[in-house]
């Protein structure tokens, strides 16, 4: 067993359990917590296929930036951290037997998997050619993006921002 | 690449895209610095002269050559230039319909009008690219500002029920999408739609050909959620009833046509020469082609969508639910085209969903105005209408007519095109026509039980009379003349299609 087949194996072990912690805790700290590690953990993969860059950015962004905003909007809202009671006994079989169905129809898929030749040169550079390729041959969806990303941005505030002229007007 | 690379493209044929955004963000900045009081209806008359002006432009490139930019992340042929046509005029609908919506129940009136045009540029992007990353980024778009303007009523319990739903079932569909997209993408290393369907025949996938239909699979089913079809249509009713009535009418409209639109563009141009099962004949063992392989399914799914949305929409007592599972059914109707691979399938849905455009716009129109006056979106509340107001009710019957499909109308037209693109391929697909036969006639049971409503059944007493609103009428005429006239006449946009749009360049790479 190669060193990179054991670090790929713990890896993803890490993945998988924090993505059944944060499904089966209960606090939604906890729940937090443990989308940190998948998170992390991911990054760590991102290493394995020799993108540095993609594994800096989920550290920044994923590890950092989304988990901070997830822990400012439960700790800044009214909430109650306790998960409602869970769902019939028959839903969770059926769910079960499907999750099993695709784990079974994708085993079978990717059982003879051949990739043909594997790059060899996909460590060299690669931050500047994400760079180039951006803002040459993808620079219509990029700048998509940013607007996108400003549309995000005004439905988070209308959606959340509270109608105070509204309670004014109520305790006139 | 350097910046004279960059300018040597056609980048006028951007013109209808730059035009809506400079239109957003004008309304997004107006609506910055005009004081708090002020009325906002002057940005919807400006979002609607954008509108007019990027469809005037897109009058002027009819029958202009195949622009592509960039290695087509741009790409603007007769399909985009179509479906585009369909996209605008349904927001310029939606935008008239908006002005004269309840000032009480959306109070932030200037976000309300841009992020319609922010979801109109997501779904002309989606019309117009041959590249995965951009068609994604465009479904984004649509979505996103979908999900926030299904939520604008906030202090009523349906809309954010609304908004949160829709936001769940569009992330879960959205990951769908990109798991299938990411299986394409490995075997192919290509985002270019082209370049993808010339590497789906190398070596490599016939070789994984299982996964390439997996991949399709995911990618189809992905999709199907964004058109609401049978099994993938739960979110719909409750989205369509939470939702307010200009943002029903859009997302029942411009948001399936999108939906359409990159079903059309992602599956026939990738697919369109994939290897698929093997089949073993007597001769020995052959590789029929993926899309030959997949259609039973796509016709099941097809079939499924018209027996359900049909059959549900009987029990319902909200209008607005019922318009979401007749619209649920008339995605099943659209998919028929696709699902006999009939080479009429541009033709066939571009009518279909001009048809579409004008019944349901108008229904939602009369919709709008009755719940208005009656402040109840329940079927009841058309009791009566015909002595309240005859023009309403006889308005409300000629789109309920077409949405049924009878004779004389453009519904009946666009069924009519379909059914014939069903049994007019080399396998006629007898049993697909005929579920959409017995569809239909379930569907005249609850079409017109609203007619009986409104004809028949004793009035309520008028609670708030008003007047007919101005944008409301005038799309009210709209689309009566759309939908009679096409329905008498159809020879007028039948000819238009092919004068204007050679749907071969569809496949051409220049």
């Amino acid at each position: 067993m190669s060193g990179e087949l054991l670090a790929f194996f713990i890896l993803s072990l890490i993945a998988i359990a924090g993505g059944v912690m944060m499904l089966n805790l209960t606090k939604v700290v906890h729940m937090v917590i443990a989308l940190v590690f998948t998170f992390l953990a991911i990054a760590g993969l991102y290493v394995l296929l020799s993108a540095e860059f993609v594994a800096v950015v989920q550290v920044l962004i994923y590890s950092g930036a989304i988990t901070i905003i997830m822990l400012f909007g439960i700790m800044l809202t009214r909430h109650d951290d306790r998960t409602e009671a869970k769902t019939g006994k028959g839903r969770q079989w059926l769910v079960l037997a499907s999750v099993i169905a695709f784990f079974a129809i994708m085993f079978y898929g990717i059982r003879n998997l051949s990739l043909g030749e594997q790059a060899t040169t996909l460590h060299v550079k690669n931050t500047e050619q994400i760079g180039m390729l951006l803002y040459s041959k993808f620079v219509i969806p990029f700048e998509l993006v940013s607007i996108v990303l400003l549309v995000a941005l005004v439905g988070a505030i209308i959606l959340a921002k509270r109608d105070d002229k509204e309670k004014e007007g109520e305790s006139q | 690449m350097d910046l004279d690379t960059l300018l040597s493209y056609q980048w006028g044929g951007m013109l209808p895209e730059f035009i809506i955004i400079i239109t957003a963000t004008l309304l997004s900045l107006l609506d910055l610095f005009l004081p708090k009081d002020k009325d906002r209806k002057l940005l919807a008359w400006i979002g609607l002269a954008g509108i007019v002006a990027a469809l005037l432009v897109l009058f002027t490139q009819m029958g202009d050559p195949i622009v592509t930019i960039l290695n087509d992340t741009y790409r603007l042929d007769s399909f985009s230039k179509a479906f585009k046509l369909i996209l605008l005029v349904g927001t310029a609908f939606v935008f008239l319909l908006s002005m004269d919506y309840s000032r009480h129940d959306i109070e932030h009136r200037g976000e309300f009008y841009y992020l319609f045009l922010t979801a109109l540029l997501g779904a002309m992007m989606m019309a117009s690219s041959a590249d995965i990353i951009t068609l994604f980024v465009g479904l984004e778009l649509l979505s996103i500002s979908s999900y926030i303007l299904a939520g604008l009523k906030k202090k009523n319990m349906n809309s954010n029920e609304a908004a949160f739903k829709y936001v769940v079932n569009g992330g879960i569909s959205t990951a769908v999408i990109l798991f299938g997209m990411s299986y394409i993408y490995g075997f192919t290393g290509e985002t270019n739609l082209f370049n993808i369907q010339a590497a789906l025949q190398g070596p490599l996938v016939a070789e994984n050909s299982f996964l390439i239909i997996f991949a399709f699979f995911l990618l189809f089913i992905g999709l199907s959620f964004k058109i609401a079809t049978a099994p993938f249509h739960m979110w719909a009713p409750d989205v369509y009833q939470g939702a307010p009535t200009p943002v029903t009418a859009f997302l029942s409209i411009v948001s399936k046509t999108a939906g359409f639109v990159i079903i059309l563009r992602t599956i026939l141009t990738i697919f369109i020469s994939a290897p698929g099962l093997a089949v073993v004949h007597d001769a020995g063992i052959n590789t029929e082609p993926l899309l030959v392989s997949i259609q039973p399914y796509i016709s099941v799914l097809a079939m499924l969508t018209m027996i359900i949305g049909n059959a549900i929409a009987i029990r319902q007592h909200n209008i607005k639910r019922m318009l979401a599972y007749s619209s649920v059914a008339h995605a099943g109707y659209l998919l028929v085209p696709l699902a006999s691979l009939s080479a009429l399938v541009f033709e066939a849905t571009w009518f279909y969903l001009i048809a579409y455009l004008f019944m349901t716009l108008g229904a939602f129109a009369v919709v709008q105005h009755v719940a208005a006056e009656e402040k109840s979106e329940e079927i009841h509340a058309f009791s009566g209408l015909m002595k309240r107001s005859p023009l309403l009710a006889l308005s409300m019957s000629v789109f309920l007519l077409s949405l049924a499909g009878i004779p004389l109308t453009a519904g009946f037209v666009g069924k009519y095109e379909i059914f014939m693109s069903a049994l007019g391929t080399a396998q006629q697909h007898y049993i697909l026509a005929a579920v959409m036969i017995g569809t239909t006639i379930i569907s005249y049971f609850y079409y017109f039980n609203i007619m009986v409503q409104m004809f028949f059944r004793p009035g309520n007493p008028v609670l708030h009379k008003r007047r007919i609103p101005a944008g409301v009428s005038f799309v009210l005429v709209l689309c009566i003349i759309g939908t009679i006239g096409f329905g008498i006449l159809p020879g007028i946009p039948l000819d238009f299609i092919q004068q204007n749009f050679n749907f071969n360049e569809f496949f051409a790479q220049p």
